[in-house]
């Protein structure tokens, strides 16, 4: 035991190594921190009570659900179930949608024999080079009758040439054998694609879902292009946050609405990032496959 | 095929060697041989493959409806570019407003003499410069530092928090620094009122001056950890052994990341780089119009080219004619800088940028 206690050949590391290692915590902490700190505030600011913002830093004082409650109970919670529900359909519908639609294309263009290969991916292609701008995307949306309605942004969505390739490189990778194997079994190819493709690659498909439902929930670019801030019946969550940011800085009727602008913010912005904080686990678990995968290769 | 290549190729060689008419008839000809022989075979292939795969190229249809009327039918709308400023769409549709009036190529001159364009895309290409020499150098060191720590799970749970922000929209992200930085009670600005860096009822996010700090700073507090992922997993896939060596030949840290960390993951940054620079003409347009709003003094020199955008085509909506020009014209600067950035990614690295 005595032998190996001290490891012969571990080499002394020098004081210079000492100080840049510990100057690398300090730095990582202080940018964690950086990260860290105007979360936990904005957290405790949804639950405290308005006379105590400015001596927030990370915990709540004078703990309190009224800004909660002015949300979800208030004058304007039908307006905030409305944004919420919007959010969850338009969510759901481009995140199924659009990658069944772009996996479906992917997998006949994954074949290395596919008629019109080239010609097809460069169709596609294209359009993730060149657009002609909003204006001819918000003609077209005039003329189909959709402005001011949440299929604009659902349909705008829809089209993601990204995470077609993805999935074709992926398809590209399968084994060959057992799709002939299942070919002699008898499968035709659409059970084929649904009972053997889509299962053999959940991980990728994953990962596509999951971005798709982070895209389609924070982003309100297209809700800004195609709905009025006046088509309250239209708006996706990230908007009515958006709206909120300003808006009540400027309706000032009720003293204690005015000094709880900040809180009633805090607490709507928390209720818009619970669906994110559910799924972030995934992201948690994609890190840590990062690392498995760096460490085998490594 | 490689066959019928090099045939073409001696032929081609043939013909340098002969001289004039003849030389030119000889390699027609050749062509001509080749087209014939070529083409029927090339289609019949193509319809043996159709067979082959009949029951799964209508797979690709619902996508190439969605693209083609979604992506190209806009494209199209760029026509509405070559239309006099009158146009509008009180009467009658879009396609009836098309073909009345005349065409002219006007707004693409009135481009070039536009004040407002020639701001926004100063400030555009400033904002991404800057972005390009902090946030990316900062994501790259991060993946260093965060390689660098030996204890796991403390490198993770700093992974989790850091990439955090970046899946908050920008709404949020702006919401909770507006709260921090409020005039009235936010923590922050509380504590800068005390160290006396501000005045008492100075919103800090509300400020002209301020403008370009909080978009970069922003930007890097969202996106900083998130980017050093793939860094951060290039680094992870270095063969530690290279490590244990230089470790042996005595070398220190700083040693060890300039000459093996940074150039074991050179490939990576390049590419990223070279994606980076490839959307330059964008700069955010959801960040920087929400930063927008909440400036009430907001100078219109601070413009960028994407907002800049938005506010003719759908705020204004005074020349739609124009606001359409000046979209297919960034849309061909950002096609140009794609096509580069792939170009210079398939010479250098061997890679598509799709």
């Amino acid at each position: 035991m005595r032998l190996i206690k001290k490891n012969p050949n571990k080499i002394k590391s020098s004081t210079l190594d000492v100080v840049l290692s510990v100057l690398n915590v300090v730095l990582l902490v202080i940018f964690t921190i950086v990260i860290i700190f105007p979360l936990m505030n904005f957290f405790s600011l949804a639950f405290s009570n308005s006379a105590f913002n400015s001596q927030l830093i990370l915990f709540p004082k004078g703990w309190t659900m009224w800004a909660f409650e002015y949300i979800l109970a208030g004058d304007e919670a039908s307006y905030f179930w409305r944004s919420f529900l919007n959010s969850v359909i338009i969510t759901v519908v481009i995140t199924v949608v659009s990658n069944l639609v772009e996996a479906m294309a992917a997998y006949p263009l994954s074949k290395s024999d596919c008629p019109f290969r080239g010609g097809i991916m460069i169709y596609f292609i294209i359009t993730m080079l060149f657009s002609a701008g909003i204006i001819p995307i918000y003609l077209l949306m005039y003329q189909f009758n959709l402005l001011n309605k949440i299929w604009s942004i659902i349909l705008i969505s829809i089209s993601n040439v990204s995470n077609l390739l993805f999935f074709k490189t992926f398809f590209e990778g399968l084994p060959s054998d057992i799709e002939e194997a299942a070919r002699l079994d008898g499968a035709s190819e659409i059970q084929m694609f649904f009972f053997i493709v889509i299962p053999m690659s959940l991980p990728v498909l994953g990962s596509c879902c999951f971005f798709s439902i982070v895209g389609a929930w924070n982003s309100y670019g297209s809700a800004m292009l195609f709905i009025t801030a006046s088509a309250k019946e239209a708006h996706p969550l990230a908007y009515y946050i958006y709206l909120l940011i300003d808006r009540l800085r400027i309706i000032k009727n009720d003293p204690q609405v005015v000094a709880g602008v900040n809180n009633i913010q805090a607490a709507a912005m928390l209720l818009s990032i619970i669906p994110i904080l559910c799924i972030y686990p995934y992201v948690i678990k994609y890190i840590k496959n990062g690392l498995t995968l760096g460490s085998v290769k490594g | 095929m490689k066959e019928d290549k090099i045939l073409q190729a001696s032929a081609a060689e043939e013909g340098t060697a002969l001289v004039g008419a003849e030389a030119e008839n000889a390699t027609r000809k050749q062509e001509r041989t080749d087209s014939l022989y070529v083409e029927p075979k090339y289609w019949k292939l193509q319809m043996k493959r159709v067979k082959k795969y009949r029951k799964v190229l209508w797979f690709i249809l619902p996508a190439a409806m969605f693209t083609l009327i979604f992506s190209y039918i806009p494209m199209l709308g760029l026509l509405f570019s070559f239309k006099g400023a009158d146009f509008n769409l009180i009467h009658g549709t879009v396609l009836s407003n098309l073909f009345s009036g005349e065409w002219t190529f006007r707004n693409y001159l009135d481009i070039f003499v536009d004040n407002s364009f020639y701001a926004a895309v100063g400030n555009t290409l400033l904002i991404n410069v800057i972005k390009l020499l902090i946030c990316f150098p900062l994501s790259i060191i991060i993946a260093v530092q965060l390689a660098d720590l030996k204890n796991q799970t403390l490198s993770k749970t700093i992974l989790i928090i850091i990439c955090l922000p970046n899946f908050l929209s920008w709404a949020i992200v702006i919401g909770i620094w507006s709260g921090i930085l409020d005039s009235q009670g936010g923590a922050l600005n509380e504590l800068f009122v005390r160290l006396g860096f501000i005045d008492a009822d100075y919103f800090l996010m509300g400020k002209n001056e301020w403008f370009k700090f909080f978009v970069i700073f922003l930007s890097a507090w969202k996106g900083a950890g998130w980017g050093s992922i793939m860094f951060y997993a290039a680094i992870m896939a270095i063969d530690k052994s290279f490590y244990e060596s230089a470790t042996l030949e005595g070398a220190n840290k700083l040693q060890k990341t300039w000459y093996l960390t940074i150039p074991a993951i050179m490939s990576t940054i390049a590419l990223m780089l070279v994606l980076n620079i490839s959307g330059m003409m964008a700069a955010g347009f959801e960040q920087i119009y929400t930063m927008m709003q909440l400036n009430a003094d907001f100078e219109t020199t601070q413009i960028t080219l994407d907002t800049y955008l938005y506010t003719i085509s759908v705020v204004n909506r005074t020349n739609i004619p124009f606001a359409t020009a000046l979209g297919v014209f960034n849309g061909l600067i950002a096609l140009i800088l794609m096509l580069v950035g792939n170009a210079i990614t398939t010479k250098t690295l061997h890679r598509s940028l799709w």
